[in-house]
């Protein structure tokens, strides 16, 4: 399976989240995936303008010629994609928000039902599985995991996949390895 | 009563968000002696320092921003983060927030409302509330009715809030409606959004035959 991590980590001294994180892609490989990993603080991705361009004057693509594109195009052709980030105030970095932002020219902007609610049509049949890999702060709860979690859940149901798992960098890798496998 | 509010729509000063903002601020300001300064994120992001000052310096904060991909704007994240030095000092406002989306059903803010509850438990600031709203796109295709109604309930919101300091939760639920939607409800109403918001859109754009376009297929 071809596995897309984006490493959100805005911090290049915190060596314990992109070792964790490179342990991660290195155990994916060895058991015959095919794993990248993206870090998104090397990358140019501007903020989404709200500007509805991509859905509505060049379907499918945004107009901000940024790294973006590229993400979004690799995001596509993944069969996995792990959104990697440290709990920042109990939420994903704005790093990898802002790069989750610019992801809607995957979908349509038409909408329809699903399960009884509202959201976006389709662009492409399928999507790639989502996993979320997260580093706890000082501060984590259970409170902040359920929050957390099901923002994970609803964000999936909205770009129309599935959420695989959501586990922390600092607890056994294997179990995130084990979650991609069977998905 | 002093008052910042902060839109975080990344679309500054043009933006639904905004429509909604003004209408509660000209409720907050029909209070004697009440006065609100807004501050547009957009115009912020090189130098959040100069925003994390105004927002300690504040008495109340209000941000306000529109549902992408679930949660807050990845720029209204970035503030956010910029404001965790000034977390349990001793000088912070009372915090509260505003959210639409454009879906039609308020539900979909409920999961985000959660976390900024909590986020603001965590910069260790009162909590005012949130107001959300679904429905906030697209205002221009709604009978006008409905939408004189949201402002109207904003207006009031604002009003309230201008003379107690705290969101009524009556008027908080009526703004919310319709929470969530019957199968029937849907089915009448994705049709007529999807003609008359995206495919005028896309007209206008001479792109409706590219609607479906897969670039990366």
């Amino acid at each position: 399976m071809k596995i897309l991590i984006f490493n959100g980590n805005p911090d290049v001294n915190d060596v314990q989240f992109d070792t964790g994180i490179t342990q991660f892609a290195n155990q994916l490989t060895d058991t015959g995936h095919n794993a990248e990993i993206v870090n998104l603080r090397e990358k140019n991705i501007r903020p989404c303008t709200g500007c509805f361009k991509c859905w509505i004057k060049t379907p499918g693509t945004c107009v901000i010629k940024d790294d973006a594109i590229e993400l979004s195009e690799k995001f596509i052709h993944s069969d996995h994609v792990v959104l990697a980030s440290p709990l920042m105030m109990g939420y994903f970095s704005a790093l990898l928000k802002n790069a989750l932002d610019r992801s809607i020219p995957n979908l349509h902007p038409h909408l329809e039902e699903v399960d009884g609610e509202i959201h976006h049509k389709k662009r492409y049949d399928t999507y790639p599985d989502i996993g979320v890999l997260l580093k706890r702060e000082e501060s984590t709860d259970q409170e902040d995991i359920d929050i957390v979690t099901d923002l994970c859940t609803r964000m999936c149901i909205n770009i129309r996949t599935s959420l695989s798992f959501v586990h922390f960098i600092e607890d056994s890798l294997q179990e995130a390895v084990n979650a991609v496998n069977i998905h | 009563m002093q008052l910042t509010f902060i839109n975080g729509s990344p679309r500054g000063k043009n933006s639904n968000t905004g429509k909604f903002m003004d209408n509660f601020i000209r409720g907050f300001l029909e209070t004697d002696g009440n006065n609100c300064d807004v501050e547009y994120l957009v115009h912020h992001r090189k130098d959040l320092d100069r925003l994390v000052t105004i927002f300690s310096n504040s008495e109340n904060v209000i941000i306000a921003f529109p549902l992408y991909v679930d949660a807050m704007p990845g720029s209204t994240k970035e503030f956010m983060e910029a404001l965790v030095p000034i977390a349990h000092t001793g000088t912070i406002p009372a915090l509260g927030f505003m959210s639409q989306c454009g879906f039609p059903e308020t539900h979909h803010l409920r999961f985000v409302e959660r976390y900024l509850e909590k986020y603001t438990r965590k910069l260790g600031c009162n909590y005012i509330g949130s107001i959300m709203k679904g429905g906030g796109e697209g205002l221009h295709i709604q009978p006008g009715f409905l939408v004189e109604k949201s402002f109207e309930l904003m207006y009031e919101i604002g009003l309230e809030f201008g003379k107690t300091g705290s969101l009524n939760p009556i008027l908080l639920e009526k703004l919310a409606q319709p929470e969530s939607l019957e199968i029937q409800q849907i089915q009448g109403l994705v049709p007529y959004v999807n003609e008359k918001l995206w495919d005028g859109w896309l007209a206008e754009n001479d792109a409706l035959d590219k609607s479906f376009d897969r670039p990366w297929d």
